[in-house]
């Protein structure tokens, strides 16, 4: 018998709208960086380089900067160049202690950053000069 | 996005050496720099030198990496003033001022600070980062340059050279930041050479550390810096809105040809 919808189930009860935020930042950021020199020719190995970083955090931040957990990921003697990684929360101090830092004993030399990035893969290519072919 | 800009790059006497500094500035990603012209008028009297023309110091321009365009290069003059009578340069009209794009003034007393936020044509306001604040900064006058579009200026170089200054740099930007409300401030280097320049985003990251927000630290760097330009660029207009330019004259024989009511009104 073909009853109208009087003989229908109702319609189930709609669930309340919700709303998820995620909110998982990244634990680390990567930071790509270069040591540059006026005049090259300086040797430094990756022990060096990492207590060059930490007395950077040392001088600007004090002891607490100094004793935030920093990490050189790789790092190449020829070009003097590494990939650090920092947790998020010290990530400022840690740009900005390289930006302020001057000399490495005696010798004027800079800090450059190339790419920072929560996602270590970012670092690989640069989205901004992507080129499709 | 307004391109970042670097304003203050001293201007060297060896060109050499401003060269070198010009090619790191865009080699860093900087897409307008300022030569910076200081007088100092404490010395005896100075007079106010023509600025370098950068087609003069550099042939061809460095090209941006990224960017098909090359580097900017407009000219600025800083007036260091520890007197009143020192500013009455600014009034005169026969000087080499008109021929800088900026100008910037350095103010050394409470009450210079003052005049220089209320009633003197400038662009920027440099804040004193080697030694401690001669005096303190009064909500009154900063309010009154910021609505009148004067910004305010903190170097970092210093920051880098020495560790006192450093201490100095901080607590003077701090307390800068605290009475403009992160508002019209931008950040520049005094570089002498290229390796104290750092990159866009290093400075902007260091804006934070002054206390600026994320997007008044980047504004400090690009949008607030286009600003100056363009606060520089009314002084040679009127009200900013007209301008003047030399119209080539036309040719003499077509007047003559044409009745006088028929002849071409001179267009805008």
């Amino acid at each position: 018998m073909a009853e109208g919808g009087a003989g229908e189930p109702p319609p189930p009860p709609r669930a309340p709208l919700e709303r998820l935020v995620l909110k998982n930042a990244a634990e680390h950021h990567y930071l790509r960086v270069s040591l540059e020199f006026p005049d090259g020719g300086v040797r430094l190995n990756a022990a060096h380089f990492k207590q060059l970083v930490v007395s950077a955090l040392k001088e600007l931040h004090g002891e607490v900067g100094a004793a935030l957990p920093v990490d050189v990921l790789t790092y190449d003697e020829k070009t003097l160049s590494a990939i650090l990684r920092v947790s998020s929360s010290g990530f400022v101090k840690l740009w900005s202690a390289l930006t302020l830092l001057g000399s490495y004993q005696n010798r004027k030399c800079a800090f450059r950053v190339v790419q920072t990035s929560p996602f270590l893969l970012a670092l690989s290519g640069n989205s901004r000069e992507l080129v499709l072919d | 996005m307004a391109g970042f800009a670097e304003l203050n790059l001293l201007a060297l006497a060896d060109r050499k050496a401003l060269r070198a500094v010009l090619e790191a500035a865009a080699r860093l990603g900087y897409s307008t720099v300022a030569i910076n012209h200081v007088i100092d008028f404490k010395e005896k009297k100075q007079e106010i030198p023509k600025p370098i023309s950068p087609s003069e110091l550099l042939p061809s321009l460095p090209i941006i990496p990224g960017k098909l365009k090359p580097i900017k290069i407009v000219t600025r003059l800083t007036l260091v003033v520890s007197d009143p009578s020192h500013c009455n340069v600014l009034r005169a009209t026969s000087s080499n001022i008109r021929l800088y794009d900026i100008i910037a003034v350095f103010p050394k007393t409470e009450k210079l600070f003052h005049v220089a936020c209320t009633n003197l044509d400038v662009d920027l306001i440099c804040i004193s980062v080697t030694e401690k604040l001669p005096f303190y900064f009064r909500r009154p006058p900063v309010n009154m340059a910021i609505d009148r579009g004067i910004y305010f200026e903190v170097l970092y170089t210093p920051a880098i050279k020495d560790s006192t200054m450093r201490r100095y740099t901080i607590s003077n930007a701090l307390s800068l930041v605290q009475i403009c409300k992160g508002k019209n401030v931008i950040i520049s280097s005094a570089a002498e050479r290229p390796l104290e320049l750092r990159g866009p985003y290093d400075v902007a990251n260091l804006g934070l550390l002054f206390g600026l927000s994320e997007s008044d630290a980047k504004a400090a760097v690009s949008t607030n810096c286009r600003a100056i330009l363009l606060h520089g660029e009314t002084r040679k207009t009127a009200c900013g809105v007209v301008y003047t330019m030399k119209k080539p004259q036309p040719v003499e024989e077509e007047e003559e040809t044409l009745p006088a009511c028929k002849r071409a009104k001179t267009q805008v």
